[in-house]
């Protein structure tokens, strides 16, 4: 009994252990990130900073080679938004329709290029534009993300839509109500949060894609993260970390929305990310 | 339209008499039916002509390049160029064999770490943690799934990298930070720090579907904490830890910034292949053909993992 009690103490020890590990090992980066945005030196010294500025968040402003980038991609993203959330609500909703055997096909095949490396997505449409050269660079870093953002859409639009039983919609028929105010009236309200949340999701992505915006940009039209990644590989300096606290930043009003849209619960029960 | 079906057969049996009425009834149904399919499809075509057009058929484009003859000094291949699968063939070569097997390794040691350390986790969150509690970890954990790519890589390379924070502290530890194992490590951490919080909110969901029940029964019957979990607990949340692990190793496989940047040029995954490929020596061919081996293991590790799943599952 007393090997088993002591078992026990080491089990419990060892998992607080692992837990504190992990925190600190998932956190520190980033607190190290965004004190060192405020560094007053010239150069990456020692942490923590010895004195404070806002100097790199000016430096960051003024760099028109980043703020060409952080447009192009919020322009981007909102066009990516309003395009899969439209296709990706409207699909999902016909899927909610269909037989289960259906049903689970169709959700399949549209969740596909969640398992597909990014690179081979770039790699292939990139090829395929290439031999009809007709689209500039704009459109087609929307088909890139469309691809990858409507599985998100469609996914979530599932989720707002599974609460809703199909009775709602009958009682509202029997009522007289014609398919369109049944859909207006009973169907669209209700889903409306899963929606919304799929929007986020879309919106996340198509601002944090690297990989496919990589293979679509040149060098007039090029995203944020595509910036970001060629100032890191060339002057690694303290301006990216300035935009790496405002990518945060968006990542909290992100998060803030997600959770007044649809509960981050809910978020994760339904699982989100499983292939 | 199916309670417009239900409403109208009850009264057939009275009707049966009025044959047209009947009829119109039914033409009524199906064509309420035709335009139900109908809607459905209208919905769809959206989402399906994006999917087609710029998945399905770039796909086939990729297929179609990867069997072209390569002439070194144009952009991809000439139109027209005979077939061949020397693209294929070459991929057998000792060097083209370990960036896959340095890519696979890398991957599976980071999903293997992910999920052990995920379920304890998972398991306290979901089971101990109060509502408070729970609720930040959640917020912490989509917030960390939620952050920017580049983001983490550019913290990971401030913390680890050669003139990061750490850097006097492993010099100090004599560590070599321009070896090939600590370039190694640092990109198993920057996978880590993707797929721990992924693996976790998978392992949360799995572990809430489990009764706690069974372990507490173990527990009474005389087990200890650790043996009724190792033999009640995980073989009924394997359902779980296998997703979490095929979550991860799809990641990790596919990852492309993290060893781009934290491999600094001496580690590259399969990703980092094909895009060299690209945009050094414009070898459309042989990206091709990479991409579409690579498509194929991933697709043959999804299969196998669930060919395993359905053995482990028998539980």
């Amino acid at each position: 009994m007393r090997s088993k009690r002591n078992a026990d103490v080491i089990l419990a020890v060892s998992v607080t252990a692992i837990i504190a590990v992990t925190v600190v090992f998932l956190l520190f980066p980033v607190i190290v990130t965004a004190f060192m945005a405020f560094d007053a030196r010239e150069f990456i010294g020692p942490f923590p900073p010895t004195d404070l500025s806002t100097q790199w968040f000016v430096k960051f402003w003024n760099s028109g080679y980043l703020w060409s980038g952080f447009k192009n991609s919020v322009q981007l993203a909102v066009a990516v938004t309003v395009v899969a959330t439209a296709m990706g609500a409207s699909a999902g909703l016909a899927i909610s329709r269909m037989s289960p055997r259906w049903r689970d096909l169709t959700t399949t095949a549209f969740l596909s290029p969640l398992v597909l490396p990014g690179v081979i997505i770039g790699f292939a449409l990139l090829m395929f534009l290439s031999v009809f050269n007709v689209l500039p660079v704009f459109p087609r870093l929307l088909c890139g993300h469309l691809i990858v953002t409507i599985p998100y859409t469609i996914r979530m639009t599932l989720v707002g839509l599974t609460g809703i039983s199909a009775t709602l919609v009958e009682a509202a028929s029997s009522l007289g109500a014609n398919e369109r105010q049944a859909f207006f009236t009973i169907t669209l309200p209700l889903a409306k949060n899963g929606i919304a949340a799929g929007a986020i999701f879309a919106f996340a992505f198509s601002m944090d894609d690297v990989t496919i915006s990589l293979f679509l940009s040149d060098y007039d039209t090029y995203t944020f993260p595509v910036a970001l990644v060629g100032l890191i590989r060339s002057h690694f300096e303290l301006t990216i970390a300035a935009a790496a606290v405002a990518l945060m930043g968006l990542t909290v009003v992100l998060l803030l929305a997600l959770d007044r849209v649809l509960g981050l619960e809910r978020v994760i029960g339904q699982g989100v990310y499983r292939t | 339209m199916k309670s417009g079906g239900s409403q109208v057969l009850p009264h057939l049996p009275e009707a049966a008499a009025n044959a047209p009425i009947v009829k119109s009834a039914q033409k009524r149904i199906v064509g309420a039916r035709v335009r139900a399919v109908k809607s459905q499809v209208l919905l769809l075509l959206p989402a399906v002509a994006v999917f087609v057009l710029f998945l399905g058929l770039p796909m086939l484009t990729v297929l179609n390049e990867s069997f072209r003859t390569f002439e070194p000094g144009r952009i991809g291949s000439v139109e027209g160029a005979p077939l061949t699968i020397e693209n294929y063939a070459e991929l057998f070569l000792p060097v083209y064999m370990r960036y896959f097997s340095q890519t696979y390794f890398l991957a599976f040691c980071a999903s293997l770490i992910a999920v052990l350390i995920a379920f304890p986790i998972a398991y306290f969150i979901a089971r101990y943690a109060s509502s408070t509690m729970r609720k930040a970890a959640m917020t912490l954990l989509i917030g960390l799934t939620f952050l920017s790519a580049l983001v983490r890589v550019y913290a990971l390379q401030l913390a680890f990298g050669s003139v990061g924070i750490f850097a006097p502290i492993m010099s100090a530890l004599g560590v070599n930070m321009n070896g090939s194992l600590y370039i190694n490590c640092v990109i198993v951490v920057g996978l880590l720090h993707y797929s721990i919080p992924m693996s976790i909110l998978i392992l949360i969901g799995a572990v809430q579907q489990l009764n706690p029940r069974l372990t507490e029964a173990a527990q009474s019957l005389g087990a200890s904490a650790l043996s009724s979990h190792l033999t009640v607990t995980i073989p009924l949340c394997i359902r779980g830890l296998v997703s979490a692990f095929l979550v991860s190793m799809t990641l990790g496989i596919s990852a492309f910034i993290i060893p781009w940047i934290l491999g600094r040029g001496r580690v590259m995954f399969i990703s980092n292949l094909i895009y060299s490929r690209f945009s050094e020596i414009t070898n459309y061919p042989s990206g091709a053909a990479i991409s579409i081996v690579m498509m194929a293991l991933s697709l043959l590790l999804i299969f196998i993992m669930s060919r395993l799943f359905t053995l482990l599952d028998r539980t």
